[in-house]
């Protein structure tokens, strides 16, 4: 007990080790992931988020207008795990975990972090004269029936490959390649449904 | 002017109650950083009760199991009045990865209004001493409406 | 009859405001609150405010208050106010730097059984609220009685007999041991009684329900034990008899063992001992509960009646004998 006793005089006489954190700030460590920042005009629908995220916290609701698809994007940080699977798979970085983490709220609306931005009609929709000015794609559709890849719009974001019945499917994001496997494919057509860019051609 | 020194006295004394409502060990290890000296919530006048009875600010971690459903609303409701209920995470709020889980009867507000709810998975003890002192001032805000 | 109503006055001073109620509990608190912060320093955190004990008590006092179902109701709310109203009346016969409010033959008698009152109060309250924690807690504190009576009873029979006056065995007057102590020095400095004081020194964190020796009450394990079920006011008069009973004992500790020392005013000797039981309490209290880890039951038992006892009756032989 004796070098107890000691230890004891000795920290009543020294300073203590507490933070004074009301206080003074208490940077979070490098790295820390907290509250979402979503940057709703690089989104491009994809979905991909919504569709990793592990506590279910990210949601969509659209709204039409004359303009187009009015998107809200919205993440609940009380169901949130913080684990970052959407930021890492976001193919434009448009959600950013910061290292901000006074999350506390008395209402449930100060946790949750919306973002919204417009979606414009297709091209289709427009008059024809516009059209002509877009560059003509230079991929031509297989003849088989099989889907092929417009490399000029591919944001290799994955989602067909997620989406793919067949597993026919094999996309890189970093090595940004894009590869079928003719065998497999059995010509669904649901990646080219998907595409958020439009890239898949059939 | 009784009144007005126990009104005060609410917010500068909260004892807390923690209950882990099937919570995986995250938040209670932050929860008792928050008392350990670096931090020591004790300067604040924050102290861990014993029991419910002693208890002004109930925490719970955990997105509250079939289990644990009966004994969380029974230790709730033992806590004397005022008291003010935390949520600690982001389990009691929403489930967070047990959503829609067999076992898993939550989230907390389905059954008691939650008066502060601490996101994070786990929160930092930073975080929490943010949302204990908020839930101190809620006590003394719940101690000044009465009478 | 203007005698009589000077006398009613004096008497409803010394119960309601010095040395009785108010000053007790004041000081009772801050003590308390020295001992919380000096153990936060200890180890190495910052401790609540001087002031948080007081806090602590106000909220208490603004709670609401739950009687159990299965708990009887009339002890329930009885038993800590008895309790608190016994230490009270315990601080009028220990004399604070030789002012005694009640002088009597017996001092020391009459403070072994109002003492008592208190702790029984606890277990009676305890018992009468229903909670198998509380039960737990009951029986725990009763062995903690068991264990620390004899040795204060040996404490107060060594310090009464190096106090006898010619022709007496022993003296239960606090105010003659006052007066001894005026003639031969302070008890603490003769040889023949320092185990003794050893030995008071660790009753005193039993008796009040310390860290080392908190069996009754131990927080982590039976939740508080006999205080479970209570909440608000009457919870509030628990916690102020705690932080009394602080006071009341090393109070008791300065008259048995740093009397004598005078400085011709009594205000300043008032002052004096108030500082001495503050040192006392630093000493005993917050130094042992800072290093040390809770006892169990009958480690505790064991401890006083051997280690302890023996200290008190070493004192006793030596005095009786030397």
């Amino acid at each position: 007990m004796l070098p107890f006793v000691k230890e004891a005089v000795q920290q009543l006489f020294s300073k203590p080790s507490t933070e004074a954190y009301p206080a003074a700030p208490a940077p979070a460590a490098p790295g820390y992931r907290g509250r979402i920042v979503f940057h709703a005009d690089r989104c491009i629908s994809c979905g991909m988020c919504e569709r990793v995220c592990a506590g279910g916290a990210i949601s969509t609701t659209s709204e039409e207008t004359e303009e187009g698809t009015l998107i809200t994007r919205r993440f609940f940080l009380g169901s949130c795990t913080f684990c970052a699977n959407c930021a890492d798979f976001c193919v434009k970085n448009a959600i950013e975990l910061t290292d901000d983490y006074h999350m506390v709220a008395r209402d449930e609306n100060d946790l949750v972090v919306t973002g919204t931005y417009l979606k414009k009609k297709p091209a289709a929709k427009k008059p024809a004269a516009c059209n002509a000015d877009e560059p003509e794609s230079t991929v031509k559709p297989r003849d088989d029936g099989l889907p092929v890849s417009d490399p000029a719009k591919c944001v290799y974001c994955t989602l067909c490959a997620k989406k793919c019945p067949a597993g026919a499917l094999t996309v890189d994001r970093k090595e940004k390649i894009w590869k079928l496997d003719e065998d497999k494919c059995i010509g669904c057509g649901t990646c080219h449904e998907v595409c958020p860019k439009k890239a898949i051609i059939m | 002017m009784f009144k007005k020194l126990i009104d005060n006295a609410a917010a500068k004394s909260p004892w807390l109650y923690h209950i882990n409502a099937g919570s995986c060990n995250g938040c209670d290890i932050e929860l008792v950083a928050v008392l350990t000296p670096r931090y020591d919530a004790e300067r604040l006048g924050f102290k861990l009760a014993g029991t419910p009875r002693h208890a002004d600010i109930v925490v719970v971690s955990g997105p509250v199991t079939v289990q644990s459903k009966d004994r969380v609303l029974r230790t709730i409701e033992q806590v004397p009045d005022p008291k003010v209920i935390v949520t600690l995470g982001s389990c009691p709020r929403s489930c967070n990865v047990f959503k829609g889980s067999y076992s898993v009867a939550g989230p907390l507000d389905k059954y008691v209004p939650i008066d502060v709810s601490i996101a994070g998975c786990a929160p930092k003890p930073e975080a929490i001493i943010d949302g204990l002192a908020l839930a101190a001032k809620i006590l003394k805000e719940k101690r000044e409406a009465k009478k | 009859m203007e005698m009589a109503i000077m006398d009613i006055v004096k008497y409803a001073v010394y119960i309601l405001i010095f040395p009785g109620a108010l000053f007790t509990c004041v000081f009772g608190l801050w003590l308390a609150g020295v001992d919380r912060k000096v153990v936060a320093r200890m180890q190495k955190r910052k401790g609540p405010p001087i002031m948080q004990p007081t806090w602590d008590f106000l909220k208490l006092c603004g709670k609401e208050v739950i009687v159990p179902a299965n708990a009887a109701r009339g002890v329930y709310m009885a038993a800590p106010y008895i309790g608190l109203a016994s230490l009270i009346v315990t601080v009028l016969f220990i004399p604070i730097g030789g002012f005694q409010a009640f002088g009597s033959a017996g001092d020391t008698v009459v403070i072994l059984y109002l003492m008592t009152i208190p702790t029984l109060a606890m277990i009676f309250g305890g018992s009468a609220s229903g909670s198998p924690y509380a039960g737990v807690g009951a029986s725990r504190t009763m062995v903690s009685i068991m264990s620390y009576e004899l040795p204060l009873i040996l404490v107060l029979l060594a310090v009464g007999r190096a106090a006898a006056p010619e022709g007496y065995y022993f003296t239960f007057s606090l105010a003659q041991i006052d007066v001894m102590q005026q003639l031969a020095g302070s008890f603490l400095f003769d040889w023949r009684l320092i185990p003794a004081a050893v030995a008071m020194l660790l009753v005193i964190p039993c008796e009040v329900g310390q860290h080392p020796f908190d069996v009754g009450e131990a927080e982590t394990e039976i939740c508080e034990g006999p205080l479970a079920e209570y909440s608000g006011a009457p919870l509030a008069a628990f916690k102020l008899s705690h932080a009394i009973k602080m006071f009341v004992m090393t109070a008791l500790f300065c008259a048995l063992f740093l009397g004598g020392v005078t400085t011709g005013m009594v205000w300043l000797d008032v002052v004096l001992t108030l500082v001495f039981c503050t040192v006392v309490t630093l000493v005993c209290m917050t130094l042992l509960h800072a290093v040390s880890a809770r006892f169990r039951v009958e480690q505790l038992f064991k401890f006083f009646w051997t280690v302890v006892s023996g200290f008190a009756l070493v004192s006793l032989l030596l005095v009786w004998f030397c």
